[in-house]
């Protein structure tokens, strides 16, 4: 009693609000899904968007990453402390860098840089993150990087054999442990993360061990201030080359990186750009879908509003009832949202930082997304219904126990009836369909819209997938050959082609030339690892995606082609322009002919040159420590290469060549793609994010439109019709509307997919490439609409059909 | 034009049928009366208020607070409880304390034999049981003049004579009731018929208690 008290004095206006919402409970979920719809995805985007940007800069940062990396012939501790000195050096460490080759299988072997650490305990610089087992290792063993980890086929326990270089000796360590280094790839002329080979790291005592010179050969160094000044940590990188230099060193490189530059932010920095265009396109979307759900429901609510007024209410306390509503269903719309858009951003951030090779923190409610959803759970239904709710409260009680509303809608002309009226081919039931479609035009243009843009995002989507296997693909044509060897030193290419070509299944061998260079700052100091190429100039194993100028040419002396990167970094860098290089410890002058895409602005420096004029130029004519390989096979499967590589390998091996490394072509071209493929799957979750919000769209439309006709239908069905008739009627609408709105998606699909690949591609590549369409997502939306289409209308079709004609007729 | 030249006056205490055949003008009549449609010439003044002249809020509120509206098809919320459905206008009009007004809601549905229902929704009751639950929500306000458009229409004969019965009671409470209907027999019961013909009052017999 006390009970029923309590809630007797809540006023029935109000406990209508709640009838309404819980005695409707599926069109409550519609709305309800409607709202959340959206709430969730700018909840998850924005989440997603904080645990990248900051926890990516956060983590990397707190590894005290290098600003300064300076490879060095050799030096010891003493040069270390004498380099902590040095004006605006905050802090300086020194290490060995050694690749070996490593083996993963009977006849595989793969490469592998260790890094010599003389002190673990005074290593504050490039710091790593213990996973597993045991840090640091002990002497004769090594911790592996997680990275690459299971190219070695190997695991904690296991002993692996390396070989040494130059010779047959090989030497078993033993995995100790695991750890994570978010400083992979950010040596620039490496390639970048995805290219890097495996990483692990030992004691300075197994240098020894290994056969290697105990020197140091790789400077870290931080800044004392301005860490994330580049122009800034270049002036004090020179100063540490200069003092190397006035101390005898040889300085091989130089290259400067801020703070905040985790290795790859690139693929951060695309997937935000995605991310805000998707957050603006789902509210878009999302503020229409509201708009509609809203609008049908206030249609419904039109007789209750009349009652109303007779008995006394006011437009005031009507807008006032129907506000608390829509506020109702945005506050549990936002619960929802609230609760779980946290937790899936967060892991699906976490799966980002895994395949990116960053660290997401511990799960935290991002202020941000809490205020952006709050924001709009207030005010985008409110925006959306507010135009419905008005009308709705000036509906005389006239108009609405009339069924009609103020603007009349019901009774403006009906033209489709006309143009029905005239068809006589198709039959009267499906002509009614037609009409119905037609008949609530200002619901049909929102369900449209909504479809429309959703269809539009997802078709989108794969063509933006295509684009980026396209891409891909042409990114192949730098990796034509099955087999890339590499030789540590330079051999005949005449010699070496002949024994190649006794392999069986070789076809073809093409020697490249090639050397890792440096860039030459303004006052010839030593800059940035530049990995400079020269394939043969007639070379049939590469296809560059040139971008402006040309291609290296016959007869080219000092020409040069650069990777995106160089505009980039040197946006003032043009065709004609002269770069200087330091080739083999020389100072040499090149003219840019022309730039190419390659894999992104984080796989680093790239250059290609003229096979004849670098040749002579490192003193190696008619020599190359490079052979690229084609298989005269069918299957250019990675297997396949894998297999011809072994055989190419243990061959060459027997032949007594110093091999330095034999890859697979699809291996380097999965790895540099790999990054790419992280921003398709992201695209493919925005995809499905889009395909349902267009759903939510269109069921709720039909079922509002079902309803509606409910007594229709029982007049119907009082005058003969049968229950097939009725449910195919329903859904031949739904159908119209479905296949109406994958043809203005499709064609509304074609700026969003330019608009999104040109984000992305000016993110990775930093210029937009050709655009690829593909019918996949237009195929797939069309199956998936009409699936959507039949299903959002049998169900409210079946429960019409299913009432007796006393109970629709008795409707109200 | 649905209505021609109509003048009338209606008083406290009276039962008065409006009838007529199907089109007469009836029901227009009475919307023009409870303020639901508009004129396009004429007054309508109750207790010197000039209805006529107020806009859609105000004709809301007079209707709220001075007149009971009953119709043929209940028109009950149907989201709501039967008590509410009562305590409805007392919300909308606040002319009762709010602590109070589910005591009289459930006092009004007792006079109609109806607060065992209490707190069912109007699809749990019969319709003439929902017919009573719009007279105890039309009497909420307790207004002075009760206006029901063929309030029998869906009834069997037993429960329309119940209703009529009640608003004769009403009337003879001194409230005025105005009925319009098609059943003539409701006629022996009335203290007042209004005949309208062609949207013309033909006839207007007034009869003495």
């Amino acid at each position: 009693m006390e009970q029923q008290k309590r809630i007797l004095e809540i006023r029935p206006r109000w406990r209508k609000v709640f009838s309404d919402l819980w005695g409707n409970r599926i069109r409550t979920l519609l709305v309800v899904a409607s709202i959340a719809v959206g709430l969730f995805s700018v909840g998850m985007i924005a989440t997603i968007h904080s645990y990248l940007t900051n926890d990516m800069t956060k983590s990397y940062a707190a590894v005290n990453p290098a600003n300064i990396q300076v490879s060095v012939s050799s030096f010891d501790t003493d040069t270390v402390d004498a380099i902590k000195h040095v004006p605006g050096v905050l802090d300086a460490n020194g290490v060995r860098l050694v690749n070996l080759r490593l083996k993963a299988g009977p006849d595989q072997w793969i490469s592998v840089t260790l890094v010599a650490i003389p002190d673990f305990n005074k290593m504050t610089i490039n710091q790593v993150r213990q996973v597993q087992g045991q840090w640091p290792p002990a002497d004769h063993q090594v911790v592996f990087d997680l990275h690459k980890l299971p190219d070695a086929n190997a695991k904690i326990g296991d002993l692996v054999e390396v070989k040494l270089p130059g010779e047959t000796t090989t030497r078993q360590l033993k995995i100790v442990g695991t750890v994570q280094d978010q400083t992979i790839g950010s040596s620039g002329g490496g390639g970048g993360y995805f290219l890097a080979p495996l990483q692990g790291y030992i004691t300075y005592d197994t240098l020894e061990w290994l056969d290697q010179p105990k020197e140091l050969n790789e400077l870290y160094a931080t800044v004392a201030s301005d860490p994330n000044d580049e122009v800034h940590i270049r002036a004090v990188a020179d100063k540490v080359s200069k003092k190397l230099e006035d101390n005898n060193h040889l300085v091989l490189n130089s290259l400067v990186r801020r703070t905040i530059d985790h290795p790859n932010s690139v693929y951060v920095q695309a997937m935000t750009g995605v991310l805000f265009m998707m957050g603006f396109f789902v509210v878009f979307l999302s503020t229409f879908l509201i708009t509609n759900t809203l609008s049908g429901l206030l249609s419904q609510q039109t007789e209750q509003i009349g009652v109303m007024k007779t008995v006394g209410a006011r437009s005031g306390q009507i807008i006032g009832i129907y506000v608390v509503l829509i506020l109702s269903f945005s506050l549990i719309a936002l619960l929802i949202s609230m609760s779980v858009s946290g937790q899936i951003g967060y892991q699906f951030s976490r799966i980002l930082g895994t395949q990116l090779n960053f660290t997401v923190g511990a799960y935290r409610t991002v202020p941000l997304a809490i205020l952006l959803q709050i924001s709009i759970a207030l005010i985008v239904p409110l925006a959306a219904g507010i135009f419905p709710i008005l009308q709705g409260a000036r509906v005389t009680v006239q108009e609405a126990f009339n069924g009609t509303n103020a603007a009349g809608l019901e009774q403006k002309s009906d033209w489709i009836g006309t143009i029905t009226r005239t068809i006589h081919i198709i039959s009267r039931p499906m002509l009614i369909s037609l009409r119905n479609t037609f008949r609530r035009k200002g619901r049909l243009l929102l369900t449209l819209i909504t479809l429309t843009l959703g269809g539009a995002i997802f078709i989108a989507t794969f063509n933006v997938r295509a684009s980026m296997e396209d891409y891909i693909k042409r990114l192949s044509k730098y990796f034509v050959a099955d087999v890339s060897l590499n030789l540590q030193y330079p051999y005949r290419v005449k010699r070496v082609d002949q024994d190649i070509l006794n392999i069986p299944g070789v076809a073809m061998v093409e020697g490249w030339s090639g050397a890792r260079v440096e860039l030459l700052q303004a006052d010839d100091k030593p800059g940035e690892a530049v990995r400079l190429v020269a394939p043969p100039v007639d070379s049939k194993l590469i296809e560059p995606i040139v971008t402006q100028g040309r291609w290296i040419e016959q007869g080219d002396q000092n020409a040069i082609t650069l990777n995106e990167l160089f505009l980039s970094k040197f946006p003032n860098l043009k065709i004609g322009d002269t770069l200087r290089l330091r080739v083999n410890g020389q100072k040499t002058n090149w003219i840019v002919v022309g730039f190419f895409q390659f894999a992104g602005k984080s796989g680093g420096y790239i250059g290609y040159a003229n096979y004849d004029y670098l040749s002579q130029l490192i003193h190696t004519p008619d020599q190359a420590a490079t052979y690229e390989i084609v298989t005269s096979g069918q299957d250019h499967s990675f297997q396949a290469q894998k297999a011809e590589g072994e055989l190419v390998e243990s061959y060459m091996d027997k032949l007594g060549y110093h091999i330095s490394d034999v890859g697979a072509g699809n291996n380097t071209l999965n790895s540099a793609s790999s990054g790419l493929n992280t921003l398709i799957g992201f695209l493919l979750v925005m995809a499905l994010l889009s395909a349902i919000v267009g759903s939510i769209g269109l069921t709720g439309t039909l079922s509002m439109n079902v309803l509606e006709r409910t007594r229709e239908i029982g007049i119907m069905r009082a005058i003969g019709a049968s229950d097939l008739t009725i449910m195919k009627m329903v859904i031949v609408e739904g159908v119209i509307i479905g296949v109406s709105s994958w043809f203005l998606g499709s064609l509304l699909a074609f700026p969003i997919s330019n608009l999104l690949w040109v984000a992305i591609s000016t993110a990775i590549f930093n210029a937009s490439s050709s655009f690829t369409l593909t019918p996949t997502g237009f195929l797939i939306w069309m199956v998936l609409v009409l699936i959507l289409s039949v299903l959002a209308s049998v169900i409210p079709a079946r429960n019409a059909a299913r009432l007796t004609i006393r109970e629709i007729l008795s409707y109200e | 034009m649905a209505l021609k030249g109509i003048s009338a006056d209606f008083y406290a205490g009276e039962f008065a049928c409006i009838v007529g055949r199907s089109g007469a003008g009836k029901s227009t009549l009475v919307n023009m009366i409870t303020g639901v449609d508009h004129l396009s010439s004429g007054e309508v003044w109750e207790n010197g208020i000039p209805v006529h002249k107020l806009n859609e809020n105000q004709v809301a509120l007079w209707r709220g607070r001075n007149l009971g509206i009953v119709y043929q098809s209940f028109r009950l919320m149907p989201s709501l409880c039967l008590l509410d459905n009562v305590m409805l206008p007392m919300d909308l009009c606040g002319m009762y304390d709010r602590k109070k007004s589910p005591e009289r809601a459930m006092t009004l549905l007792k006079d109609v034999e109806l607060e065992n229902h209490a707190f069912k929704p109007p699809s749990a009751v019969s319709g003439g049981q929902q017919q009573r639950v719009a007279i105890a929500r039309a009497l909420a306000n307790d207004p002075p003049i009760l206006v029901a458009d063929e309030p029998t229409g869906r009834l069997d004969s037993m429960t329309a004579d119940i209703i009529v019965e009640m608003f004769e009671k009403l009337a003879s409470q001194g409230k005025l009731v105005i009925m319009v209907t098609h059943d003539t027999s409701v006629l022996s019961k009335a203290t007042r018929a209004i005949t309208i013909q062609d949207g013309e009052l033909i006839q207007d017999s007034k009869k003495t208690g």
